[in-house]
């Protein structure tokens, strides 16, 4: 196969004689690779952010509801339910009730609708944020039903102009009750966490207050339709909601019923991964369609070629050259365009991916990485040159059949 | 006795360049049959320079195709250098070509975006070659042809004459036991012509064997041997005088 060297040799000379149109053939399979490494990387690299920036404040996350039979038995989760929990369910870190309310304000700086997060002290475990000035609200004020609130320092800018607020008071109308809510704490959003919490103007402003505080607006406090749970990483994800379920069931006799439900964090990652992974392999499937019409124009162009080349090929022939040594001098060259473009197409597709990349952790706040892995380089490679392999054949093998009289005859 | 005649016959088919015998071709087998050749019979010696002479559609460029071994003939057989060729295939004719026959053509057929060197070095390719050896080859066959000083230029760069020349180096470098030479001088003018017939000569005076295809009786008469072709038949075949004096 010594030979093969020379047919290589070959096609690259032919492909350096027609630079201009060897780079317009390429340039369908350096669009097709561009756009797939570049989606790929942008899709992975989303991905990742995202499963680190969750991992990093939620993974332990588990939060339980009560499913529609146990709202029509009603059993609810109650605070007992929920002392139980922590303390019984081994690996559970803290565990509160989950209510919320709405309700609205208004400042110096107009109306805002208001969201209130309720639960006990424990409800900071699940915060994306860092205490920026004074402290949460502790287990005193959960006991006495203190009106106090935790807020994050961009809604505090957004209410009074200023993160400077602890101490001062909030007028809460909630049902159309009245009743105003301390601030004892300004929060601070941590870093790279843009997916889970991202704030923009006209979102309600949010407060997190102690869930025994609603009592004051005639809300009983004594049964919830959610909780939370906060799990450390000592005892199994799967163990632990066992276990909580189990504490739920046997606390109120209904083994079996399915009354209480579980969602983890992880659970919502893994569906989050999954809906990002098939938008990524949509978007490159409309990718790979240009890949493949790009190697019909490497096989329009090759066939064009064979044409032109049709007495170049008699005169091969006619000084020895046999089929197969045409065949490969042929497909060589529509293997070595569809690699070179290829290569292009890689590289401009990783260029592209960091831009966009730049482009979208600039406009969101937070770090994106292109995913570059190399398997999908290494695929995208191996595609392409299968596709030159693939629509070359036809043009090398019309090429490698003609006969030398026929082809010498032509002009 | 039958048997005996063929078996002779054979045997000195092997001795022969090339033989010939009872070769025919027909186009569009049927009603609208041709026959380019019929019932043709030819032997060559080694060294010889034969003229293969007739007027456009006599079926000299069957006669030619069918030396050259690019097409078979549809009856008949051929032996050239003790193979017999009318029974291979594709591939087999490849390598017959390779390394049997060196072409020369009348419009050159050189490739156009390689060097005279380059053109001179692809028979060489086709034969497996190595690169030191093959370099050595072409140079050789181009400094034979006066050429030297045009090693690296494209056929683009060259005068009709000096195509033709490196086209006959082409035709020479791999040492093939057979010239073919298809109107060789046909696109070329006097004093080219001239050039390129010394050459041939010169290469007959070497030892090379030489099939020289023509319609030109000035061109066939300075070859050895003329054999002239008419419908498809051969009408004539003798020696030249002047050249057997000569040599």
């Amino acid at each position: 196969m010594g030979n093969f060297v020379e047919y290589v040799k070959m096609a690259l000379k032919n492909i350096k004689a027609n630079k201009g149109r060897s780079f317009l053939t390429m340039l369908g399979i350096i669009i097709g690779i561009s756009s797939v490494i570049m989606v790929m990387a942008v899709g992975d690299g989303t991905a990742n952010a995202m499963n680190a920036e969750v991992e990093d404040l939620g993974s332990g996350q588990i939060s339980v509801y009560c499913s529609e039979g146990a709202s029509n038995a009603g059993e609810w989760i109650t605070p007992e339910d929920i002392m139980a929990i922590k303390e019984n369910v081994v690996g559970v870190d803290g565990a509160t009730p989950s209510d919320g309310a709405s309700g609205s304000t208004i400042t110096g700086k107009g109306e805002f609708t208001l969201t209130l997060g309720a639960g006990t002290e424990d409800l900071q475990k699940s915060m994306n944020f860092n205490m920026k000035r004074g402290s949460y609200f502790t287990a005193a004020d959960v006991e006495e039903g203190n009106r106090v609130c935790v807020i994050s320092d961009s809604d505090a800018k957004r209410l009074f102009g200023s993160d400077d607020v602890v101490g001062m008071d909030i007028d809460v109308e909630i049902n159309g009750i009245s009743g105003n809510y301390r601030i004892v704490g300004v929060t601070q959003q941590k870093e790279n966490t843009s997916f889970v919490s991202y704030t923009y103007e006209g979102m309600p402003v949010s407060l997190e207050v102690p869930y025994t505080s609603f009592s004051y607006f005639g809300w009983e406090s004594d049964s919830f339709y959610s909780a939370l749970v906060f799990a450390n990483n000592e005892v199994s994800g799967e163990e632990v909601v066992r276990n909580i379920i189990h504490t739920l069931e046997s606390r109120h006799q209904c083994a079996g019923e399915d009354y209480y439900q579980v969602q983890s964090f992880q659970d919502m990652l893994t569906e989050m991964n999954d809906i990002l992974g098939i938008v990524t392999a949509f978007i490159s499937c409309v990718a790979a369609i240009s890949l493949i019409v790009g190697g019909i124009g490497v096989m329009n162009i090759m066939l064009v070629s064979v044409t032109e080349r049709t007495r170049e090929i008699g005169i091969r022939k006619s000084l020895g050259a046999k089929t197969s040594s045409i065949l490969l001098q042929f497909l060589a060259e529509a293997a070595i365009l569809t690699i070179l473009g290829g290569i292009i197409g890689i590289i401009l597709g990783l260029l592209g991916a960091l831009g966009a990349c730049s482009l979208m952790s600039a406009s969101m706040g937070s770090a994106i990485q292109p995913g570059i892995k190399a398997s999908t380089i290494l695929g995208a490679t191996l595609f392409s040159c299968g596709i030159g392999v693939f629509f070359g054949i036809y043009p090398a093998r019309k090429a490698a059949k003609l006969s030398p009289i026929e082809a010498l005859r032509r002009d | 006795m039958i048997e005996q005649k063929i078996d002779r016959k054979a045997g000195k088919d092997l001795e022969k360049l090339i033989s010939v015998r009872d070769m025919c071709k027909i186009y569009n087998p049927g009603e609208n049959e041709v026959r380019a050749l019929d019932h043709v019979d030819l032997e060559m010696e080694k060294g010889e320079f034969v003229a293969i002479i007739g007027h456009s559609g006599s079926g000299k460029s069957t006669l030619m195709n069918m030396l050259g071994c690019l097409d078979v003939p549809t009856s008949g057989s051929y032996f050239l250098n003790g193979k017999d060729v009318s029974v291979m295939k594709d591939n087999q004719l490849s390598e017959i070509r390779n390394q049997e026959i060196g072409f020369i053509f009348q419009g050159f057929n050189l490739i156009s975006n390689l060097t005279a060197l380059e053109n001179v070095e692809l028979p060489l390719i086709y034969r497996g070659i190595g690169r030191a050896k093959r370099h050595k080859l072409a140079k050789e066959a181009l400094i034979r042809v006066g050429l030297e000083k045009r090693m690296e230029h494209k056929p683009s760069e060259m005068s009709g004459g000096q195509q033709q020349r490196v086209a006959i180096a082409r035709a020479i470098a791999a040492q093939p036991p057979v010239i073919l030479a298809d109107e060789p001088t046909g696109n070329l003018d006097s004093a080219s012509t001239r050039e390129i017939m010394d050459i041939l000569k010169g290469l007959h005076k070497a030892g090379r064997s030489i099939i020289l295809i023509t319609h030109d009786n000035e061109i066939a008469e300075q070859a050895k041997r003329v054999v002239r072709i008419l419908d498809g038949k051969i009408v004539e075949d003798y020696y030249n005088k002047e050249e057997q004096q000569e040599a």
